[in-house]
């Protein structure tokens, strides 16, 4: 999901276009007819299945709405988003998730930046090398925190401080140890491969003068990779963020929903207790905190935005 | 485009053939009974077959399992329920579900002729957990409840209440002064929680929507799951102790005292013969001497589904199901204690709780249940969030405990 | 002297590489070949000897995985084609046409790649059971469909501006209009990018857990990973650990399998957009 991301920016805008132009021929009617039709079915769609469930979560989360309590629907203004808000369980939930978020991403980018530079580098084994890396990808995330968890425990596992006498995925600091783990080891892998694709765009020849001037292997790296990268790194950094911050999967078949993030906070209420009303309040809650995450980011694009035209 | 269609169409096709599968055009109607089966050994599918014969061709019931805790149980029902799931017929709900599925409307109320046949020699305790604003929702089928195991060879007399057994408990010290108590972060601290309010003379609930828990019954409960957090009494694992864990450690010979279930029994006489020769049973320990206690309570109730195209084969399957016979049939294949009071002097339920029978009755009639309420599934997270784990209780938790949880017969908390 | 120090040590990074990538991938298949005595050994490899006979389990047994093989595989297949049709569609028109409105579609599929998918699937529950599509195949198809359509939008579009379009100019000078030009000359052209995007689609679909558990509830639709949580999940009992690792170990082959004969399409697929935007 999150590889779309990577095409942030906009597709150039056909050739010839007919700009300034104030009478449309018929021609460009019949194109722009085509356009829309051609268009229609995606667009309906994804506004059916997303922008209107999302109005109605906002409309649930102003409501009580229990599925066990059928009789007692009613609207109830802001009281969810105060219970929400004032409850120590949602910050502390959303502050386990930005944790996990940050200290995942963090080694993700290190991670995957010896890795890009490693494909980068390496003239032999490359098809065998990214067809390696791309297996963490494709793997079912909840086969991949299966594998992870069964390392963990202490019956099956094979790490040493797995089999260690306590159990790792029973106390919190293990759980966060474990889902951290599962994080990095499946998206590592499209962060390297982002990274890489940015690598690809720094010209030899800088590298090349840079060593003619005396510069370090370290130095050629930070003054000039890194600078030039910085674009592919946001876009990495964002779509990795926002992807980690929605993190189902792993933590809740690591810990058997034990753990908590923001999206299974949600998921509790919504599906375990069947309270639409508050679980909707958690979901926009979610979606204004993705938005947020969202906007700094686009904030610190600056000119390095995707689509800000520079590279076209 | 007309691919597309072609797609839609026959994705649309698929899930009505899917549909349609569980319910033949003709012949008698198939009913789903919706039960965990392991737990019984066998007994529901012994029942199934008994009542499929003496049916006569009216029904036939197709066992469909669910998972083994009552929390995943709930989740698979209550979802499917809240989806007007037309297959469920009949469900074995846990005693405490009564009330949320009643109040949601999931499952309807017994026919005033057969609830009358179920009430009539059933235990009082056990019709009340099927029990929902003075209508029966669900009939008893096993029952179930928890008496302290002790070992006869270290304990003269068994302890009446929870300070005796702290003093006798400290009197043996080390590892011979555990008492296992079902300490992990589930239902069952639930259970014992509620076991000591009402043996204090207190309760959780006045009415369903409202909170009681008075201060001097709560406070002294809140005292017994301090004390029994301390060493020697607590289990170094306690805090992540369930039923199960608790019988393998009483198994190991180390402790002298243990709440819980009869199915110990059986599985102390097959992996620790030791331990077994020596194994001792008493009711539940009360919390003040002069109060009797109110021993937890536990079982498998039958309801008809709501969305049930075949309602009246249900009720009429259900009541087949909790016959005596095959009340008889749960007590010998699972250990499970009947809910028909006369069966207590019936030779099976004799044999399968040699020497204890009479205090399993004695024990279930005097059990406090645990409230009924259609927001139970909140107020048990609200009580295990509050009190876990039993080494953080204070008694200021006290008042704590009364927000969270009339918050939580509100609809009002984040759990 | 650098030269020969600087190989060893890309060789190295290699191997890291590789053990990074494959050891929990090989662990699911070491337990999936364990004998079941040997599941509790503590080793990674089945030292004690191989056996087959989780797989056979899986494929006999009371696990009713053959009708989640058979579910997931549909429902992403079913999702995967109609994703990729609306996908290419407005695809095309995004990289060959010109009209207003372009840059709300694009705004409107990449706030969707950035979705939640927690904030709908409480209302999705409560549409569904009321509509009837809950625990159905086409309850599972609809958001899939959805959820890959900017997916399948941008790297539609990203390949579509790389075909020579004069063809389809051509072919409309030779008398073709507009669509029956997109139909005869630019879909096969297109065909290797479209693919592309189909296994990109096809593997979002097939990864997808969060919709699978909450929108199903019995093995009407539930899909491979739903159900792989399903029978591991809360049991008091011992889990079937060689049998879910045998299952893994079947879901993740095609993946692999895909993974080396795409590998380089796949990447393609998964970069193009942002370096060259």
């Amino acid at each position: 999901m999150s590889s779309v991301a990577a095409k942030a920016a906009p597709p150039t805008a056909a050739p010839a276009t007919a700009k300034g132009k104030r009478h449309l021929t018929d021609k460009q009617k019949g194109e722009r007819k085509l356009a829309y039709m051609l268009c229609a079915p995606a667009v309906i769609a994804m506004l059916l299945v997303t922008a209107y469930p999302v109005l109605y979560a906002l409309w649930l989360s102003l409501r009580r709405s229990d599925l066990r309590f059928p009789d007692a629907s009613e609207f109830v203004g802001l009281t969810n988003y105060i219970t929400v808000l004032t409850s120590s369980t949602w910050w502390s939930v959303l502050g386990a998730t930005t944790l996990i978020t940050v200290v995942s991403v963090a080694i993700e980018l290190v991670l995957g930046m010896a890795l890009a530079l490693v494909m980068h580098r390496i003239i032999f084994a490359r098809g065998p090398v990214r067809a390696a890396i791309l297996i963490p990808y494709g793997i079912i995330t909840v086969v991949a925190a299966l594998s992870w968890q069964y390392m963990f425990t202490p019956e099956n596992g094979f790490l040493p401080f797995g089999i260690s006498q306590s159990a790792l995925l029973a106390d919190t600091a293990g759980q966060y140890i474990a889902i951290i783990a599962t994080e990095v080891w499946k998206t590592t892998p499209f962060m390297a491969l982002l990274l890489l694709a940015g690598l690809a765009i720094v010209p030899d020849e800088l590298h090349e003068a840079a060593k003619v001037d005396g510069a370090t292997a370290i130095q050629r790296f930070f003054r000039i990779t890194l600078p030039l990268m910085k674009p592919a790194i946001l876009v990495a950094l964002l779509f990795r963020t926002l992807d980690a911050f929605r993190l189902f999967d792993s933590a809740f078949v690591l810990t058997n929903g034990d753990f908590r993030t923001v999206s299974i906070l949600g998921y509790d209420q919504l599906i375990t207790r069947l309270n639409l009303g508050l679980g909707s309040a958690v979901s926009v809650l979610i979606f204004l905190c993705v938005l947020i995450i969202a906007a700094l980011f686009v904030k610190g694009f600056g000119t390095a935005a995707p689509g800000a035209g520079d590279d076209r | 485009m007309r691919r597309v269609f072609r797609l839609i169409a026959l994705a649309a096709a698929t899930a009505g053939i899917a549909a349609c599968g569980s319910d033949g055009a003709s012949g008698p109607p198939t009913l789903n009974l919706y039960t965990f089966t392991a737990g019984s050994g066998g007994a529901f599918e012994a029942a199934v077959k008994d009542c499929n014969e003496k049916a006569g061709g009216r029904y036939r019931i197709v066992i469909q399992d669910l998972p083994p805790n009552a929390d995943d149980q709930r989740e698979q029902l209550a979802r499917r329920l809240a989806a007007k799931d037309a297959s469920i017929d009949i469900a074995a709900l846990d005693v405490i579900f009564t009330g949320e599925f009643a109040e949601a409307k999931w499952i309807v109320p017994f026919p005033e002729a057969q609830a009358e046949e179920v009430r009539r020699g059933t235990i009082a305790s056990t019709v009340e957990t099927g029990t929902y604003q003075d209508q029966l929702y669900a009939a008893p089928f096993t029952s179930n409840t928890q008496l302290l195991w002790y070992r006869k060879d270290r304990v003269d007399s068994p302890p009446k209440t929870w300070d005796e057994m702290f003093q006798q408990a400290r009197e043996l010290g080390g590892a011979n002064g555990v008492i296992e108590i079902q300490g992990a972060q589930a239902e069952g601290y639930v259970v014992w929680f509620n076991a000591l309010i009402q043996s204090a003379g207190g309760r959780i609930l006045s009415s369903p929507t409202k909170v009681d828990l008075p201060d001097g019954p709560t406070r002294a409960a809140l005292q017994v799951m301090q004390t029994a957090s301390k060493r020697p009494f607590a289990d170094p694992s306690q805090p992540t102790q369930a039923e199960d864990e608790g019988r393998i450690a009483f198994e190991t010979g180390g402790p002298s005292f243990m709440v819980n279930y009869p199915f110990i029994y059986p599985s102390a006489e097959e992996n620790a013969p030791d331990v077994f020769k020596n194994i001792g049973a008493a009711r539940f320990p009360s919390v003040s001497a002069s109060e009797p206690s109110a021993p937890p309570l536990g079982g498998l109730n039958l309801a008809v589904g709501a969305y049930s195209k075949n309602r009246e084969e249900s009720f009429e399957a259900a009541m087949c199901i909790r016959e005596p016979r095959n009340q008889l049939l749960a007590t010998e294949l699972g250990g499970l204690p009947p809910t028909q009071e006369s069966l207590f002097d019936d030779e099976v339920v004799r044999k399968a709780y040699p020497g204890f029978a009479d205090l399993m009755l004695e024990s279930i009639k005097a059990a406090g249940p645990r409230p009924a309420t259609p927001a139970y599934s909140d107020l048990s997270l609200g009580i295990q969030e509050t009190l876990h784990p039993p080494s953080s209780v204070s008694q200021s938790d006290a008042s704590t405990l009364r927000e969270t949880l009339q918050d939580a017969l509100d609809g009002k908390g984040l759990l | 002297m650098s030269a020969g120090r600087e190989r060893l040590v890309w060789t190295v990074g290699l191997f890291f590489v590789l053990a990074f990538a494959l050891i929990p991938v090989l662990w699911l298949l070491s337990l999936s070949l364990k004998q079941t005595p040997d599941l509790t050994d503590n080793a990674f490899l089945p030292l004690g000897g191989i056996t087959f006979d989780n797989y056979s389990q899986i494929f006999s047994g009371d696990i009713p995985f053959p009708k989640y093989l058979v579910t997931s595989i549909g429902i992403a297949l079913i999702a995967t084609l109609i994703s990729i049709t609306l996908g290419a569609m407005c695809a095309y028109a995004l990289a060959r046409l010109d009209f207003p409105g372009k840059r709300i579609i694009l705004a409107v599929a990449l706030a969707i790649a950035m979705f939640p998918p927690i904030s709908v699937v409480g209302p999705l529950f409560d549409m569904w059971r009321n509509i009837g599509l809950f625990d159905t195949w086409q309850g599972l198809v609809i958001p899939y469909m959805t959820f890959t359509l900017p997916l399948a939008i941008y790297t539609l579009s990203a390949f579509f501006r790389e075909i020579p379009w004069e063809l389809e100019q051509a072919a409309q000078i030779d008398g073709a209009t507009p669509f029956q030009a997109f139909r005869q000359v630019i879909v096969p052209l297109a065909a290797p990018g479209t693919f592309t995007a189909a296994i990109l689609v096809f593997i979002f679909a097939w990864n997808d857990f969060i919709f699978a558990i909450t929108l199903t509830s019995t093995d009407n639709a539930r899909t491979v990973p739903a159900g792989l949580s399903f029978f591991s999940g809360g049991s008091q009992f011992e889990t079937p650990v060689g049998a879910i690792a045998a299952a893994s170990v079947v879901v993740t082959i095609p993946i692999i399998i895909m993974v080396l004969i795409f590998q380089r399409r796949i990447v393609a697929g998964l970069t193009s957009g942002a370096v060259k935007g």
